[in-house]
């Protein structure tokens, strides 16, 4: 607004209003500090502010620091992801975590600062795009503007003379260009004509869909939810949070918006690379799952396998993972079965799967019992060394060290079921010599028997519903599709001027502009529209000589346009 | 219909929104504002709904949820067949204030709070409150292990593909391990506990519930 504005003192450019000519420019601060300017007020300055929030280079600012501030969720421990590495980080670093704990660098996504800049991120590009959107909207319902009085300015012109009266003359030219599709306005003795809005239109797409891009992420993030689920073979799970081992949920999300759904898992197999370079390499895994929507549907039979996730109810189940779940019987001290069933290990390499695990035992008598050790899928002993030499159960084998005393799960803080909390517990003096499947261990003093009864397999479950994926990919193509309308339209104008000649003909000037030259052809169109427009004038009164043709100072392009028609009779 | 003056009246509305209200309580509206919009993240987790810790289990948060008079939520007609074998159904228990835990031997607040639970079935065993457990992604003999450890004596309906928490999902839905809900004699959930029970937050709501004209 400031720019605009004339200073009043200067009276040289009085001339033509609203323009500034290169002789005050120079002066305006002066002028302006001169002037009794109301000072910035608190709305002035909102104005500025928000000016600033919605230029391109602060959106682009933003985007960087977005960027720049998830670092330290990928290289930190986070409390949503791993609580456990971030507890192992407070004891590594005692003093300096509580100081990265206060800067939110644990829950970097949940951090106030990253919703600082992600909300001003998405103000400053919806205060960049919605008024642009209404300014292309304007732009897209714009009349041509008037026609230049010198129409031998434009880039390309042509002319010819005609003995129709001047009126009858621009009503042919407008007939021809209406009968192009261009928009028309007319005036006193001259035609403007302007097609090409498309361009505007493909515009005007290509922002709203840029919104709508926004908007559909944020409702995704709203109403979608992640979770994951460990699943043994002949095991089966409801889509239900005390049911899921992780569960993030999006903020409108809660427990009683899962989609209700079961999931059995029949058989897993996985086929390994047996010879070669890539020995031991997974070639192929299949999971048969019975899977129904609701309580009480069918069930329903499916494959699933990776990258071939399983769609239900609108939920997309992804094969993430798989290993092997040891099943082992414990017998306490007083002789009752007190643990009978399989315990899912993590492998820890991948050449041979060689898994670790736990095993808790909170209710052997005379005292908690707890183990920890490998499972080797194929043992092997390489010089007194245990290792699993393949991923396949060949030879399976487990190898455990014992445990006594309080486990820690009679109070306290809920436990990891991977991890043994071992502050309470002695360590038994049994050599942890491997059990092949269906062999025991005795415990000493009467502890008990664990049996290593044989083995299960595991696959573990992603569980992911983004009800924004599919706006989210209708608003992109649709902003690919404005983008690309915008690319390859041209918005062009004609202009046509007819006024009485020198003799009792009638001057006919034609004159076109493109007003982005980065797509070519105009030239052509032109040399075809202008001699549409002269044949029609002709037309009606064919009796009349050849017209002289006088190109203007534009190209030669117009010469054919009036030889045209001479051509053709 | 009038209420009783012990109940702990935390949170008069339906659970979530409950949740919710303490949530704008803590901060100004704005901050609500944001707080709903770093969602668009995708990284955030919601307070409201369970933590997820990568224990391998969503665990309870803590927090008890009273169900205001007006419209308790009825619970559903669940049934199935308990550790020992036996049919054992909600309906059946219809005129006694039922208390229905959710748990699993494995379970770190479940063990915490089980001897709370066996006591307060003892003494509210003749006084027409019946206990029930569901017992949820365990094997048979460590459930049977951790009753016998714990005394007891109460039957768990046995749901090991977690079927009895999907059939409260429209009511309300146990949102992690433990949830114990209080069920009036009517058969309509009157309060919900997520994470280890009390013995003197259970018996108040017990209490209560009892109270409650049928």
């Amino acid at each position: 607004m400031t720019g605009v504005r004339v200073p009043s003192g200067t009276p040289p450019a009085a001339g033509p209003p609203a323009q500034q000519g290169p002789g005050p420019e120079p002066e305006t601060p002066r002028e302006t500090a001169a002037s009794p300017r109301p000072p910035l007020g608190a709305w002035g300055w909102a104005r500025w502010a928000w000016r600033q929030l919605t230029s391109m280079r602060t959106a682009l600012v933003l985007l960087f620091l977005l960027a720049v501030a998830s670092v330290p969720g990928s290289v930190l421990p986070q409390q949503g992801i791993d609580p456990q590495a971030v507890q192992q980080y407070y004891a590594a670093h005692p003093s300096l975590a509580p100081l990265l704990a206060r800067l939110s660098l644990f829950n970097v996504f949940a951090a106030p600062w990253f919703a600082a800049i992600y909300l001003l991120l998405f103000a400053s590009l919806a205060g960049c795009v919605i008024p642009r959107t209404f300014r292309l909207a304007g732009s897209a319902r714009q009349q041509p503007p008037r026609a230049p009085a010198n129409l031998s300015r434009l880039p390309l012109t042509a002319r010819y003379e005609t003995a129709l009266a001047p009126d009858q003359a621009l009503a042919a030219a407008a007939a021809v260009l209406s009968g192009k599709r261009f928009r028309l306005r007319t005036g006193d003795g001259w035609v403007a004509a302007e097609k090409g809005y498309l361009r505007e239109a493909g515009n005007l797409l290509f922002h709203l869909a840029l919104l709508g891009v926004l908007v559909a992420v944020c409702v995704g993030g709203m109403f979608g939810y992640k979770a994951n689920r460990l699943l043994v073979v002949g095991d089966s799970f409801a889509n239900t949070a005390t049911d899921l081992d992780a569960f993030h949920p999006g903020r409108a999300v809660s427990a009683a918006d899962l989609q209700p759904f079961t999931i059995t898992l029949d058989r897993f197999e996985a086929s390994y690379v047996s010879s070669g370079a890539l020995r031991g390499q997974p070639s192929r895994f299949d999971a048969l799952i019975r899977y129904s929507p609701q309580p009480g549907a069918p069930m329903r039979g499916y494959q699933l396998r990776v990258n071939h996730p399983l769609a239900v109810d609108g939920v997309r189940v992804f094969l993430i993972g798989h290993g092997y779940a040891p099943v082992f019987r414990v017998t306490d001290g007083t002789g009752r079965v007190v643990f009978d069933g399989p315990v899912p290990f993590i492998a820890v390499e991948q050449a041979g799967l060689t898994s670790e695990g736990v095993i808790k035992v909170p209710d052997a008598h005379p005292q908690q019992l707890g183990f920890a050790g490998v499972f080797l899928p194929t043992a092997v002993d390489v010089n007194g060394k245990l290792g699993s030499a393949f991923p396949a159960p060949l030879n399976p084998a487990v190898s455990l060290v014992s445990y006594a005393g309080n486990l820690g799960m009679n109070s306290g803080p809920a436990q990891s079921v991977y991890q043994l909390d071992t502050t309470g517990l002695r360590q038994l003096p049994i050599s942890p010599r491997p059990l092949a499947p269906g062999q025991s261990m005795k415990l000493p003093d009467g502890d008990g028997t664990l049996t290593f009864t044989g083995y299960r397999q595991w696959i573990s479950l992603a569980i992911t519903y983004d009800p924004g994926t599919l706006p989210v990919l209708i608003a992109g193509m649709t902003a690919l599709a404005g983008l690309l309308l915008s690319f390859f339209v041209r918005r062009r104008r004609m202009f046509v001027r007819a006024g009485q000649g020198a003799g009792a003909h009638t001057v006919v000037d034609v004159g076109g502009l493109a007003r982005s030259d980065a797509a070519g052809g105009f030239e052509t169109e032109f040399t075809s529209l202008a001699g549409e427009i002269s044949s029609a004038c002709q037309g009606s009164e064919p009796a009349v000589g050849a017209p002289g043709a006088a190109p203007g100072p534009g190209p030669d392009s117009a010469v054919p346009a009036v030889d045209d028609p001479t051509g053709e009779e | 219909m009038s209420r009783p003056p012990r109940c702990p009246r935390r949170h008069p509305r339906h659970a979530v929104i409950g949740i919710r209200l303490t949530r704008a309580r803590r901060g100004a509206a704005a901050a609500a504002a944001i707080l709903a919009l770093t969602a668009c993240g995708g990284g955030a987790i919601a307070q409201s709904t369970p933590a997820s810790n990568g224990q391998s289990f969503v665990s309870g948060t803590g927090g008890t949820t009273v169900f205001g008079s007006r419209n308790p939520p009825h619970a559903p007609p669940v049934s199935g067949t308990t550790l020992t074998g036996a049919k054992l159904s909600l309906a059946r228990l219809h005129g006694h204030v039922v208390v229905m835990n959710f748990w699993g031997s494995w379970c770190t607040p479940c063990r915490a709070e089980a001897p709370a639970l066996a006591a307060l079935a003892r003494s509210f065993g003749h006084a027409g409150v019946a206990f029930m457990g569901v017992d949820i992604r365990d094997t048979t003999t460590s459930a049977e292990a951790f009753q016998r450890d714990f005394k007891i004596t109460y039957p768990s309906l046995n749901d090991p593909g977690g079927l009895i928490a999907l059939d409260f999902r429209s009511t309300v839905p146990p949102a992690g391990i433990p949830t114990t809900l209080v069920i009036s004699r009517t058969g309509r959930i009157t309060a919900r506990v997520i994470g280890e029970v009390s013995y003197t937050g259970l018996r108040d709501l017990i209490s209560t519930t009892l109270a409650q004209p049928s």
